[in-house]
């Protein structure tokens, strides 16, 4: 079936459709990695968007049941050089295909996205739309569209649920987690409690967890302001890992601010300079918004990791608490597992922390 | 080992709201060389070219006794670049197990002037303390008997870096 891509700078790209055959629109992002669709797909940190797949064959591998990030993706739509018409993995459960059509999202196949990323690193990323015809109609619609604002409601848990475990009792605050991160948080036999982004401060030091997290999330780190006041009220009495809107939330919360950028990091391939070592490490990274490193309070904060390539603010620390974040996703899913050991440095934190506290005459403030 | 090395920056800077008097001190051998990484990083993130120094404690040390005997430093004298008065010294070893080399370094230490704080930090604490002594910076706590000996390596007269545990002979 014959379909279009429309953007709302006038570009038209025909294709032939795949997945739901339902009209959609939503900001069109790209993203560079060579594989992992499915974990892209279903990650919430895509709520809203179009993704574009640079890497010209998408869907060879099909769906499995091991790689979903969420269990209902809410990105709007999926654009692909050449969808794969077989499917060749042992763990494979259907197509691409037919997964797209089971979750309602619409894709379109035949663009050229080399043609359409270009565009969208000149131009920024855009609202855009997979329609059947594009006549003004459809770009009347499209120039009308306003982009939703609630993005975290509409992904994040309403209600708390446990992941039990023997170790550490962590609380994973969630603005549309990736379920890799409580498999991290699994793997280092954590007991965790996820909780609505709504929770308060006192809410969550009333449950006294060993350490608590902040998850990944679609959209403005703006658009929550209610997390602030709770970050400001936990941070310094429990160790704190932040992650990607996790990672913007912990900087607003300390006097920074944050911008969306251009065009975004989206992709597995993004290089990550350590400031204290030099260490480069080959990150995972899903963002439209950054830290605006001017922005940043050198009494509060301490900027711990930057990207090589555009010098964006990736990691930050608290000069006085023990709390830390990352822009990028050392869960990993999908990409170079390079950064996993920050899961490792917030357990070491943890026990620092319980080790030292109430204990150390090295304190001086 | 890197990673320890980080995080004991980190706590360093997290600790201490003013950086400007530390001092970082290095018991030799191995200390020394933790001690400059740990400068190192605090020069990365806050830019502040921190003064280390190496100190020796072999002529302090109360004994030469039978725990860890054979772990004795190699040492040829102190060298401070900077009078250490009324400074918070962070003293750096790589392993601490009774605590009386930490004492010994102590004195050293106090022969030299008289600091305002002094804190610990250490890479491997493996228990078995004789002394009140606790560090404040602990790169990992490695339990240990005593019929077994940590050695840590550093590539700079190692080759390599590397934390292994050996058993002694009985």
């Amino acid at each position: 079936m014959k379909r279009y891509l429309i953007l709302e700078d006038g570009s038209v790209f025909p294709g032939e459709g795949f997945g739901a055959e339902t009209v959609t629109t939503g900001e069109i992002v790209f993203n560079t990695g060579m594989s992992g669709y499915q974990e892209t797909i279903t990650d919430q940190s895509y709520n809203g968007q179009i993704i574009t797949f640079t890497y010209p064959l998408i869907g060879n591998a099909g769906i499995n049941r091991d790689d979903y990030e969420s269990i209902n993706p809410t990105a709007k739509g999926v654009v692909v050089h050449e969808a794969a018409r077989v499917t060749g993995n042992w763990r494979a459960q259907m197509t691409l295909d037919e997964f797209l059509r089971r979750k309602h999202i619409p894709g379109i196949a035949g663009i050229d996205t080399r043609a359409l990323t270009k565009r969208l690193r000149e131009a920024g990323t855009m609202k855009a739309s997979i329609v059947d015809a594009a006549d003004e109609h459809a770009f009347d619609q499209l120039r009308a569209l306003v982009l939703p604002k609630n993005q975290v409601a509409q992904v994040a848990t309403t209600q708390a649920y446990p992941a039990p475990g023997t170790g550490k009792d962590i609380v994973v605050v969630d603005f549309g987690l990736k379920h890799s991160i409580l498999r991290e948080l699994s793997k280092r036999e954590c007991n965790v409690t996820v909780v609505p982004p709504t929770i308060t401060a006192s809410e969550i030091l009333e449950l006294n967890p060993d350490g608590v997290m902040l998850t990944n999330g679609p959209g403005d780190p703006k658009d929550v302001p209610g997390a602030l006041d709770m970050i400001r009220g936990v941070e310094g009495h429990i160790p704190m890992f932040g992650i990607c809107l996790g990672h913007q939330l912990f900087a607003l919360a300390n006097g920074a601010d944050t911008f969306k950028m251009k065009y975004g990091h989206r992709g597995f391939n993004h290089p990550v300079r350590e400031i204290a070592t030099g260490r480069i490490d080959f990150t995972s990274q899903n963002h439209g918004y950054a830290v605006d490193p001017n922005s940043i309070d050198p009494d509060q904060l301490l900027v711990t990791h930057e990207e090589i390539n555009d010098h964006t603010v990736e990691g930050l620390r608290h000069r006085l608490y023990p709390a830390f974040s990352v822009q990028f996703h050392p869960d990993a899913a999908p990409g170079p597992h390079d950064a996993a050991h920050l899961f490792d440095e917030f357990m070491e934190m943890m026990d620092a922390f319980s080790a030292n506290k109430g204990a150390s005459h090295a304190k001086t403030y | 080992m890197q990673r320890a090395l980080t995080r004991i920056s980190y706590e360093i800077i997290e600790q201490n709201k003013d950086l400007s008097d530390l001092v970082i001190v290095g018991i030799k051998t191995r200390g020394v060389y933790l001690a400059n990484r740990i400068a190192a990083r605090l020069n990365q993130l806050e830019n502040l070219a921190v003064p280390v120094g190496d100190l020796d404690i072999r002529l302090y040390r109360d004994d030469v006794h039978t725990a860890d005997y054979r772990m004795q430093p190699d040492v040829k004298g102190s060298d401070l670049p900077v009078s250490i008065t009324n400074k918070h010294v962070i003293l750096v070893d790589d392993v601490i197990f009774t605590g009386r080399t930490i004492r010994a370094a102590l004195d050293a230490l106090m022969d030299q002037g008289r600091p305002r704080q002094i804190s610990l930090a250490v890479l491997v604490d493996r228990g078995h303390r004789e002394l009140p002594i606790r560090p404040d910076f602990v790169g990992k706590n490695i339990p240990t008997s005593r019929h077994e000996e940590i050695n840590v390596q550093v590539k700079e007269i190692d080759g390599q870096d590397g934390i292994s545990i050996a058993q002694l002979e009985a």
